[in-house]
């Protein structure tokens, strides 16, 4: 848990910044999904990076969803809590993503970081002491948790595939 | 005047205790120093030309030569040529005798040998005061400045305390008693000064980096190396007082990268070297090309390749300075022909980098760079500076640091300057400075760096231009060679040649209408300058139709090249026009 | 209350994020370290104009073209220099050098002992991959001796050269690592560096996801990895530093090595002292001749 929130005291966070926390934990990852697919993109991976804009539209759906929410209950009341304090809570780790990955790869990548997520969210849960937040990331993790079903149900869905293509060439010299 | 001896004589001291004198006095002066390889206690010698009128260069032949010791003395050969017109003052310790010394082929006019070590024993108790007793001779012989003298060894001794001085001055005096006891056959006493006030008394390093400051320069980077290192020291003295910094930094490519770094950041930079570290810097000087980054790089010629001659001069790098480089590249070359030129060419080489965003070298020379040169007073104000160009408010609003514009010059921002924010790069980029692999792009940015510097050529003023613009022959030289042809253009215009002179101090890009102008009325000339190629020749060559009559005249570096060397050439190509022309000349007119 | 006292930022990383998009290969370990610097400058808040980063040739000299700080994306191995060039001449700056091992260990190596001795504030990020990428895999000086690469076919002969230790030795006065395995981590031994004042060093372990070894990748590291704090090391003591760097290649410890506790005084320091001093008697730039009159 440490490791992916630094400055914030889970424990006894307030309900305003739990959501606002929500709401940059779905906007790290949708950034980072747009990263990749910029990187697919460039990479001429064209499957995989379709499938990170869809990754991506979910994620930007939820945000908003989210920030709506805030703004309901908080109106414009400034955020305490700061894109800068999160690490790769439902984002996929940097690592995750090959120039030449298949498309069962991405979707197993996007996989592992919904669970991330949703064991972040379960951690959080068990953690705070105000019952109104505990609400909000009990219904998080659940949602971490559709997500997760989502990805599993494209996984199930795809043909049996053959090896990584090789992309040696693509690689830039100087 | 050429007096040579080992180095713990003090023959060169000597020698500048003697043209500061003459400076003092208002005389014209040059004085030029050659060492052996040793670091301590080699031989070392040094030539002092006076006069009453401008001097252009450090002389042929001897009026007066002075050996403290023969070994020594004919180490030097051709720096130190002895004719029949020479006085030649020797020790007597060296047991020769005046009829036997040993310079082959030539008899001095006259020639005196004198207890020079006894006379300082007997003054000074020690032989270290053997240069103020050749100094006292010097001044009795030839009636050369002896108050200046003894006020010049008051100065110095002043702080040694009031014993040394006055066995100092007792040696002068018993040189100057034993000339006028031994008076010369034929009296050679200096005309006094004819302009009043007294000099500065400089070298071209010292110039070259009091300009440099004077032009605003607040970065030095450099690497310790002959002959240019002194630039580098001038700047550890005097450039904080400005505000400014210097970096000894640990090579030549670290020197010159750490002022592009400075250029980077804004400000006027500079770094000096000689040809060895020329070759090191060379990657950087290309970055700041396609960085376009104004910057002035500094090359005090030696003799090459690789170490060559570290002590001598020699006009070889040319070719380097304007080629050696990975792409298409246009940088700038300017080269002083004087230590007082020095001035102004350091002036407008940072004017030039400023100006067009681009690296500028000043190519200069070991002798201009070291010996000293009595220089009038300097009345700055002359002087423009030129800044580079920023980016107006309007300009930031949306910046493109590499902006096509008519010029080619695009406005410089700096790191700090808000809005200006760009990537610097040597990687090709396009107008914002983001990497770019399109052809197109390379080249309008290629178009774009050598437009920019199209109007150069168009300098006259970097020009000096001399003689009847319709004379049939012609001399072109560079660099401290110029000297040299001036001084033969004036003798071959009295003896009636009608000659005229071009010297550049734009070396490079070739100013290619100003020649092909030049050129227009000239059958026969020599383009003159210290190499083995003579690359200047070949470089007009490349650019300019130059006229089959005009030729080179190249000589390797460390072999001096004389005014009458130059005359009897020209004179030379003037009686070939005079002649029929050869057979085979008709036929390639034809 | 639910955040710490530290005063708020006033840049978000974003702000430092440049439009350009990368071209590393995806899952290379220099994304992570980008990321780290966002934060870090985010943290320490400087407006990016004010910011320099200069960088040499390599993929990870990429690195400055993806900040929107001025950048100077120079030559192979003379980025320390340059940016040391800048950081004199333009004291106010924050300036950032960054480079790959090849950059900073081989053809720029000379350079690294005189960057810690000269002492400028300035701070030198390796993100170190043992191999060189841009060219396509051949050795390079952080490479394990043994290491098969298209210029080892038989394996390397020669031994890794220590960054770590190297700089120790050299004296300088902050040493850290870090990896993108630990991006928390990463973006505070880098902010901490920044702040530090003086030559600051961050080696990053980021691996080569395309050219490296299997069991180089990030995913180890997280396996591996052992913070310096949490093994009770005491980053003020040299000497333990350098017991620890000797194990580099052999284990990832992460976090400060070294942190001089009482830091010397910068170059800048000095020269503006030296400047102050000496430009109180000195004559006007226009009379810079007057001393070569003979008077």
């Amino acid at each position: 848990m440490t490791d992916k929130t630094r400055s914030i005291d889970l424990a006894n966070i307030s309900l305003r910044d739990a959501l606002d926390l929500a709401v940059l934990v779905e906007e790290e990852a949708k950034d980072r999904y747009e990263e990749f697919a910029d990187q697919m993109e460039l990479h001429h991976n064209p499957e995989a990076a379709r499938f990170f804009r869809f990754m991506l539209a979910i994620e930007a759906k939820h945000e908003s969803r989210l920030a709506e929410r805030r703004r309901g209950l908080f109106g414009d009341e400034p955020r305490a809590v700061k894109r800068e304090m999160i690490f790769d809570i439902e984002a996929p780790e940097y690592d995750e993503v090959r120039a030449n990955m298949t498309l069962r790869q991405a979707l197993d990548a996007s996989l592992r970081a919904e669970t991330k997520a949703f064991e972040f969210f379960e951690a959080a849960a068990e953690m705070v002491q105000m019952k109104d937040v505990q609400d909000i990331f009990t219904e998080l993790r659940e949602e971490e948790r559709e997500h997760q079903a989502l990805v599993r149900q494209e996984i199930d869905r795809l043909p049996p595939e053959g090896p990584a293509r090789d992309d040696d060439d693509e690689i830039v010299a100087l | 005047m050429g007096m040579a001896g080992s180095g713990g004589d003090g023959i060169v001291s000597a020698g500048e205790s003697l043209i500061s004198a003459a400076a003092y006095e208002g005389y014209h002066a040059m004085m030029t120093k050659s060492f052996g390889s040793q670091v301590r206690g080699g031989e070392s010698s040094c030539r002092v030309r006076l006069s009453t009128a401008r001097v252009q260069n450090p002389g042929g032949t001897l009026d007066v030569a002075i050996a403290l010791n023969w070994e020594d003395f004919l180490k030097f050969g051709a720096e130190l040529p002895v004719s029949g017109d020479t006085v030649v003052i020797y020790d007597s310790k060296t047991g020769v005798e005046p009829g036997q010394i040993p310079l082959v082929g030539v008899t001095p006019k006259e020639v005196f040998a004198v207890p020079i070590g006894e006379m300082a024993r007997r003054a000074a108790g020690t032989d270290k005061a053997k240069n103020s007793v050749v100094l006292g001779l010097i001044a009795g012989w030839f009636g050369i400045a002896p108050g200046s003298i003894v006020r010049g060894l008051n100065k110095k001794f002043a702080k040694k305390g009031p014993e040394l001085l006055a066995a100092n001055e007792r040696a002068f005096h018993l040189g100057e008693e034993f000339a006028k006891e031994h008076p010369l056959a034929t009296p050679r006493a200096m005309a006094p000064p004819t302009s009043s006030g007294s000099k500065m008394l400089t070298d071209g390093n010292d110039m070259c980096a009091a300009a440099a400051i004077l032009a605003g320069c607040e970065f030095f980077g450099g690497y310790p190396i002959t002959p240019s290192t002194e630039i580098m020291q001038f700047f550890t003295r005097e450039v904080w007082k400005y505000g400014g910094a210097v970096v000894q930094a640990e090579d030549e490519i670290a020197s010159i990268g750490a002022a592009l770094g400075a250029s980077f950041a804004g400000k006027k930079a500079m770094t000096a070297t000689s040809g060895p570290g020329m070759a090191l810097k060379t990657e950087i000087l290309g970055l700041a090309t396609i960085a376009e980054l104004p910057l002035v790089i500094v090359n005090v010629q030696r003799g090459g390749p690789s170490t060559g001659l570290p002590t001598k001069p020699e006009q070889s790098d040319l070719f380097q300075a304007a080629f050696s480089a990975s792409g298409d590249v246009l940088r700038p070359i300017l080269a002083p022909t004087s230590v007082a030129d020095t001035v102004d060419v350091t002036v407008e080489a940072f004017n030039i980098a400023e100006h067009y965003q681009t690296p500028v070298i000043l190519l200069s020379d070991q002798e201009i760079a070291q010996r000293k040169e009595t220089v009038d007073p300097i009345d700055t104000s002359r002087f423009t500076f030129i800044e580079r160009k920023r980016p107006t408010a309007v300009d930031l609003q949306s910046y493109a640091r590499f902006r096509m514009t008519e010029d080619g010059i695009s406005p410089i921002s700096h790191p700090g300057m808000k809005g200006g924010n760009y990537q610097g790069a040597g990687i090709e980029h396009n107008e914002q400075g983001n990497p770019t692999a399109s052809g197109k792009v390379h080249a309008a940015m290629n178009a774009k760096r050598f437009r920019k510097l199209a109007p150069l050529q168009r300098r006259r003023d970097l020009f000096r231009i001399d003689g009847d613009p319709d004379a049939p022959f012609a001399l072109v030289s560079w660099g401290s060679i110029a000297g040299v042809c001036r001084e033969a253009y004036l003798r071959a215009t009295a003896e009636g040649l009608a000659v005229k002179l071009l010297v550049p101090w734009l070396v490079y890009p070739v100013a290619e209408e100003i020649y092909r102008e030049f050129f227009g009325s000239v059958r026969a000339g020599l383009v003159v300058e210290a190499s083995h190629q003579g690359q200047l020749y070949r470089i007009l060559r490349m650019y300019v139709d130059v006229p089959r009559g005009v030729t080179s005249f190249a000589r390797d570096g460390a072999n001096p090249i004389q005014p009458g060397d130059v005359v009897a050439r020209l004179r030379a190509a003037a009686l070939a026009l005079q002649s029929p022309p050869s057979a085979q000349q008709i036929a390639c007119e034809e | 209350m639910t955040t710490s006292n530290a005063p708020l930022p006033t840049y978000q990383a974003k702000d430092y994020k440049s439009e350009l998009k990368p071209i590393w290969c995806p899952g290379c370990g220099d994304f992570g370290v980008v990321q780290a610097i966002y934060r870090a400058l985010a943290a320490i808040g400087r407006p990016p104009h004010e910011i320099a980063f200069v960088s040499g040739i390599g993929c990870s000299s990429r690195i400055p073209g993806y900040t929107t700080a001025y950048g100077f994306n120079s030559v192979h191995g003379r980025a320390l220099p340059i940016a040391q060039g800048i950081k004199i001449a333009s004291p106010e700056l924050l300036v950032l050098v960054a480079g790959g091992d090849g950059d900073g260990f081989s053809i720029g190596g000379g350079h690294v002992a005189h960057a810690v001795r000269r002492n400028t504030d300035i701070t030198y990020i390796v993100m170190d991959n043992q191999i060189y990428g841009l060219t396509k895999g051949q050795l390079s000086p952080t490479s394990p001796k043994g290491l098969h690469t298209v210029t080892s076919e038989y394996g390397s002969l020669e031994e890794a050269v220590n960054p770590l230790l190297y700089v120790l030795a050299y004296g300088a006065n902050f040493v850290a690592q870090g990896t993108p395995a630990d991006m928390a981590g990463l973006a505070e031994v880098i902010e901490a560096a920044i702040r530090f004042p003086g030559f600051s060093f961050v080696n990053v372990q980021s691996p080569c996801v395309t050219f490296g070894e299997d069991d180089q990748q990030v995913k180890n590291h997280r396996a591996t990895m052992q913070s310096l704090a949490k093994l009770g090391h005491d980053p003020t003591d040299r000497l333990a530093a350098m017991g620890l760097a000797q194990k580099y290649g052999k284990e990832l410890h992460t976090g400060v090595f070294y942190k001089n506790p009482d830091p010397p005084p910068t170059m800048n320091a000095l020269i503006k002292e030296r400047q102050q001093v000496l430009s109180e008697k000195a004559p006007p730039r226009s009379r810079i001749f007057d001393r070569f009159l003979q008077t």
